[in-house]
């Protein structure tokens, strides 16, 4: 049996460790509600670039712009944003479970790839696997990305494009729904597409174009490659604070069963010692009175 | 005239001016009320606002913007960009520090990725800077 001293001490090392897990819990709780709010921000963006495309869209035939140009699919650029710390669940587990799907899917129809990771455990898992070409590895993203640091992936992603180098440019990140339903979601960004607006203005309908529609148009799918990018690396970071808050709940729960355990273990281990004694002291006169 | 600034990071400004200052692929263009309708692209730059009419130069609003999109209408100015900065958020001596850094950082880059890195942060710094010295000038004026 473990003496009671030896418990003590394990029972203080759990009570630490409960102490910094729920400390970490109250920090995610909170970049959590930081991230969510900031997921709202640009759907407003997203919104009046997709207006525009919908009535340029009808002006001018986007099958002819090098960025809607559907190619027969030979080589496949993959943006795989992860988190650049543990400590989070499943929540990186489940990415690269998405990633290693979508390139055994590739392999077996021929497809070549390239990947751009953001965030550090994607970076160290795809540096690890052969035969997959990295292309950049993006780490210590701030956490509340102002749209700069997407600038050289954007021109990446759309120069490889143009040039015929990649046919098709996916993201792999997490769509934040709140809690545990958060999950891992593979979205095309180019060729692009986009979903036709309800509403086109009045405004737009009478405008005149400089330099020209076309060039107007190129300019408002960036535009909206570049949201939609955006979209999903804030909705990857709200969705590893909200699992980060649940695994750091969980630990919690947990160090605080095991300190139940411990304790109960230890009043006996105590009681035991006294009984014990006690059952020695007795013995002991008993021994005497003879 | 109505102008809205929209951003990555939301809307910067939803409100009523006289006459705005673009920065466009074709030059800069000055708008006011009754303008004929125009759908643009915007450069990096600096974009001025006058808030109303008969405001001096020292009462303009400056904003450090990148690339974008414009769209005029008579009485509605829609501008989305992916950032707008506003002078009064930009410190001088510290986006002069930034540009340098920028610049060095262009001089030590080995491979393209990293040159054009560094030339978007210069461009940045060197809007922002500018942004930073106009306000500072009418400030004193």
């Amino acid at each position: 049996m473990i003496s009671t001293r030896q418990l003590r001490t394990r029972i203080r090392s759990v009570k630490n460790t409960r102490q910094i897990t729920k400390a970490m819990q109250l920090v995610a709780a909170s970049k959590m509600r930081r991230a969510q709010e900031a997921t709202q921000l640009t759907r407003n963006y997203a919104e009046v670039a997709r207006e525009l495309l919908t009535y340029l869209s009808s002006l001018v035939d986007t099958r002819r712009d090098p960025l809607y140009a559907k190619r027969p699919l030979k080589n496949r650029l993959i943006i795989l944003i992860t988190a650049d710390r543990g400590m989070a669940g499943a929540y990186n587990a489940n990415l690269l479970k998405q990633y290693v799907e979508l390139l055994r899917q590739d392999a077996k129809r021929g497809v070549t790839n390239t990947t751009i990771t953001i965030g550090r455990k994607g970076s160290h898992f795809v540096a690890r696997l052969e035969n997959v070409e990295s292309l950049g590895a993006y780490h210590d993203f701030p956490e509340r990305p102002t749209g700069s640091e997407l600038k050289p992936i954007i021109a990446t992603l759309v120069a490889m494009f143009k040039q015929g180098q990649a046919d098709a440019v996916d993201v792999i990140y997490t769509k934040f729904a709140g809690g545990l339903n958060s999950c891992p979601v593979t979205q095309p960004l180019l060729p692009a597409g986009f979903e036709p607006s309800a509403k086109v203005g009045e405004d737009i309908r009478h405008s005149g174009f400089e330099p020209s529609a076309r060039a107007v148009l190129r300019g408002a799918t960036v535009r909206l490659v570049e949201a939609q990018l955006f979209q999903a690396l804030l909705d990857a970071n709200a969705a590893e604070q909200s699992m980060r808050v649940i695994a750091m709940q969980n630990a919690t729960d947990n160090a605080s069963d095991l300190i139940d355990d411990l304790t109960l273990e230890m009043n006996k281990s105590r009681q035991a010692a006294i009984t014990q004694e006690l059952a020695e002291i007795s013995g002991g006169a008993e021994a005497m009175k003879v | 005239m109505h102008l809205e600034l929209i951003t990555l990071l939301g809307q910067k400004l939803n409100e009523p001016v006289y006459g705005i200052t673009i920065p466009t692929a074709a030059g800069e263009i000055s708008v006011f009320p009754g303008h004929e309708r125009l759908v643009t692209l915007a450069v990096p730059g600096v974009l001025s606002v006058r808030r109303r009419k008969g405001d001096s130069d020292a009462h303009l609003q400056y904003f450090a913007i990148s690339g974008g999109i414009v769209e005029i209408s008579p009485q509605q100015v829609r501008i989305l960009v992916d950032e707008a900065e506003s002078g009064e958020d930009i410190l001088e001596s510290e986006s002069k520090a930034a540009l340098e850094r920028a610049l060095k950082l262009r001089q030590e880059a080995g491979d393209q990725v990293s040159i054009e890195k560094a030339q978007a942060h210069i461009d940045r710094h060197a809007v922002r800077l500018k942004v930073a010295q106009l306000r500072r000038r009418h400030r004193r004026g």
